[in-house]
């Protein structure tokens, strides 16, 4: 006989933050907006902000009246769909559909033959692209390093897009120099659905832009902010405080205002063009107070992380959290621990995106083999994700009376069945002693070195058609002509 | 009289502002000599402030609370120190470079610098090279230390060493580069005297560089 007054935990359930809260830190977020205000260096900006209910004095600051805040805020989807270039790898962003990715930009890439870092060449990049379009556990692919090998650096984000479109099929995250930088890559994204509004339908990537916290908006990424808003373009306003520099030393003052920086985002792009796909975000970290590095490693990233990711899903915006990275100079046990608490908690909190997997050297060198461990990472995580079923078939009360005291499952049918449930480590090792002797007395060091070796070498993805990758090159050699 | 440096010093190691301040006021009111002051007072304490960091028995935020007690105290001093007293190390100008609104490196910077005993002169943010190079043609600093966060902004600090040399005053200046992507060898390919991965380490370079 089924039973009443039931509720099954299918899943494990995290959060940080109580819903009262969250509240205090949303309304805490709106005085600031009302209250303090925050800078935009930026004419249309200013323009809009004057023509709404907002008040601008002192040149560019400006002050939003909670109500028009509340209004624009409602605007924004609930969901993003993105689809890679081939259109077979789409993810969705939603609250509790945690896809993993890396982080973009890296000056330094660890060369893999000399075993120092140095500066990061398009090469770099195709490589990384290659490896998370290999790696079943990174759902979406930013350009892990910053192309520099090119003749221009107000061009470069135009060939590193190409780049990572040579290496990856998956969805992808983009910086860009400014606003006609993005408006180029859209156009370059768009080719690969016909035209914009096919695009819009089914859009390939998230723009990635940030305020300069505290409070301040420069130029290009109000730029970028607009372009997004007119075009419907999915973005990202996400904050990197610096907690005690940038931002208050507390956590929740640091959510505050990172929330705040997000908010007036939010207004600017409603006075723009409403219902632009904005996801809420934010590397919420501590400033060391030793060394001043803004910490990839710190447990206070992934618990203000977290939280921030509680505010987003009350919201209703996706979230772009952080995990899988490290503040060790090389991929050695202290990048592994981070990489894997971080991409822990990011997981549980069930954030949209969790970016920056594979960052090492506090977000400045970019590991192809970091990408690799953390993928083992991340398939144990999810692991732990799955909770326990607790159907009939799963209590097993019937098999454990068959097999009764003293016997055993090896060889049950219900064995057979059900292990294959169970995640079986690609690279760690649970071989005996005498076994591991015998092959070489490898270190998981070595085994991810190996499986880097072999993606490189093995695994191309479907290559870029003839005459889109042509029409690509036609738009980044205008910009270089416009340059 | 003593006692009284010794309690500067003590209340710049503990960063306590106004007592420093107040302190620094009422020896100059009993016409200790200011040069005095600033050696046997604030020097001493900064001096320990220094090995305290290095030991990491002291963190950045104390060592900025100290910078300052260091300030308000000079701000005291300033009007009536001798010429030679008044800056123990030199004169530093600095500038966030044209294009970039980043700062907080730069102020870090700046603040430990001036606890080191240097004056300072902060340009902000976004300046454009002309206005950085009559800066320095003007306050003619021993050191001038440029500041950029991306990568689309660093090619600017090459822009303002040209821009010195062009003016007939790259030699009158050491130059100090910092930010997230710069490096050593960025540093040398553009002509700097010197690369400062962070605020500490910038005010030994800047130390080290001014003794050369």
């Amino acid at each position: 006989m089924p039973k009443i007054n039931q509720t099954i935990q299918t899943t494990p359930y995290f959060q940080v933050l109580s819903e009262n809260q969250i509240e205090m830190i949303y309304s805490a977020a709106l005085d600031v907006i009302q209250s303090t205000g925050s800078r935009f260096h930026h004419d249309e900006a200013l323009e809009l902000f004057k023509n709404s209910e907002a008040v601008v004095t002192d040149g560019n600051l400006v002050r939003i009246p909670l109500s028009l805040v509340e209004r624009a805020i409602k605007c924004h989807p609930r969901k993003i769909n993105l689809t890679g270039r081939t259109g077979k790898n789409t993810i969705k962003l939603e609250k509790n559909v945690v896809n993993f990715g890396t982080g973009s930009d890296l000056p330094f890439t660890y060369d893999r033959e000399t075993g120092e870092r140095r500066r990061t060449e398009y090469k770099d990049v195709v490589n990384a692209a290659r490896i998370v379009d290999y790696l079943p556990n990174l759902d979406f692919f930013m350009s892990h390093g910053i192309v520099q090998d090119v003749p221009n650096p107000q061009t470069y984000d135009r060939h590193q897009f190409m780049a990572m479109l040579e290496g990856c099929t998956k969805p992808m995250v983009l910086t860009t120099v400014d606003g006609e930088g993005l408006e180029d890559m859209w156009k370059m994204a768009a080719l690969f659905r016909g035209d914009e509004k096919e695009y819009s339908l089914n859009p390939l990537f998230v723009t990635y832009i940030e305020p300069i916290s505290p409070l301040k908006n420069d130029r290009t990424a109000v730029e970028k902010l607009l372009f997004c808003a007119e075009k419907g373009i999915p973005c990202m306003y996400t904050p990197c405080p610096s907690s005690g520099a940038t931002a208050p030393a507390t956590m929740a003052g640091m959510l505050v205002q990172s929330l705040s920086e997000t908010l007036m985002a939010s207004v600017l792009t409603y006075l723009k063009k409403p219902g632009m796909p904005l996801i809420m975000g934010g590397v919420t970290t501590v400033l060391d107070m030793i060394t001043t590095t803004y910490s990839y490693g710190a447990p206070e990233l992934s618990l203000a992380s977290a939280a921030n990711t509680d505010i987003s899903k009350w919201i209703g915006l996706p979230m772009f959290s952080t995990g899988g990275c490290t503040d060790a100079k090389v991929l050695d046990e202290q990048a592994a621990i981070e990489s894997a608490t971080s991409n822990f908690y990011a997981y549980l909190s069930g954030a949209s995106l969790v970016h920056d997997v594979g960052y090492i050297d506090s977000g400045v060198n970019a590991s192809l083999e970091s990408l690799v461990m953390n993928d083992e990472i991340i398939a144990m995580i999810r692991q732990m994700g799955k909770g326990i079923n607790t159907e009939e078939e799963y209590l097993a009360l019937e098999l454990i009376d068959k097999i009764g005291p003293g016997g055993e499952y090896l060889t049950t049918e219900h064995t057979l069945k059900h292990y294959k449930e169970w995640f079986q480590p690609r690279l760690q090792d649970r071989s005996d002693y005498e076994t591991w002797v015998r092959e070489g007395k490898k270190t998981m060091n070595d085994r991810i070195r190996e499986e880097t070796d072999r993606i490189l070498r093995e695994h191309y993805p479907e290559p870029i058609d003839d005459k889109i990758r042509q029409e690509l090159e036609e738009i980044i050699n205008a910009a270089e002509k416009r340059h | 009289m003593s006692e009284k440096f010794g309690k500067i010093a003590d209340g710049l190691l503990h960063g306590k502002i106004d007592e420093v301040a107040a302190l620094t006021q009422e020896l100059l009111d009993e016409g200790v000599d200011p040069d005095e002051v600033l050696q046997k007072g604030l020097f001493a304490g900064m001096d320990v402030v220094g090995k305290k960091f290095k030991n990491c028995e002291m963190f950045i935020p104390e060592v900025l609370r100290s910078a300052k007690a260091m300030h308000a105290a000079m701000d005291k001093l300033r009007p009536v120190l001798s010429e030679e007293g008044g800056s123990r190390a030199g004169t530093v100008v600095m500038a966030t470079v044209q294009g970039d609104l980043h700062d907080i490196g730069k102020n870090l910077a700046g603040m430990m610098m001036e606890g080191a005993g240097f004056n300072i002169i902060d340009m902000g943010i976004d300046r454009k090279t002309e206005d950085i190079v009559d800066m320095v043609k003007e306050k003619k600093p021993q050191i001038l230390g440029l500041s950029a966060l991306l990568t689309t902004t660093m090619p600017k600090m090459g822009e303002v060493i040209n821009a010195l040399k062009e003016a007939g005053i790259r030699d009158q200046v050491k130059v100090i580069v910092g930010g997230a992507p710069v490096t050593d060898d960025f540093a040398r390919e553009i002509g700097a005297d010197a690369y400062a991965p962070n605020a500490s380490i910038g005010t030994e370079k800047a130390l080290e560089l001014i003794k050369a």
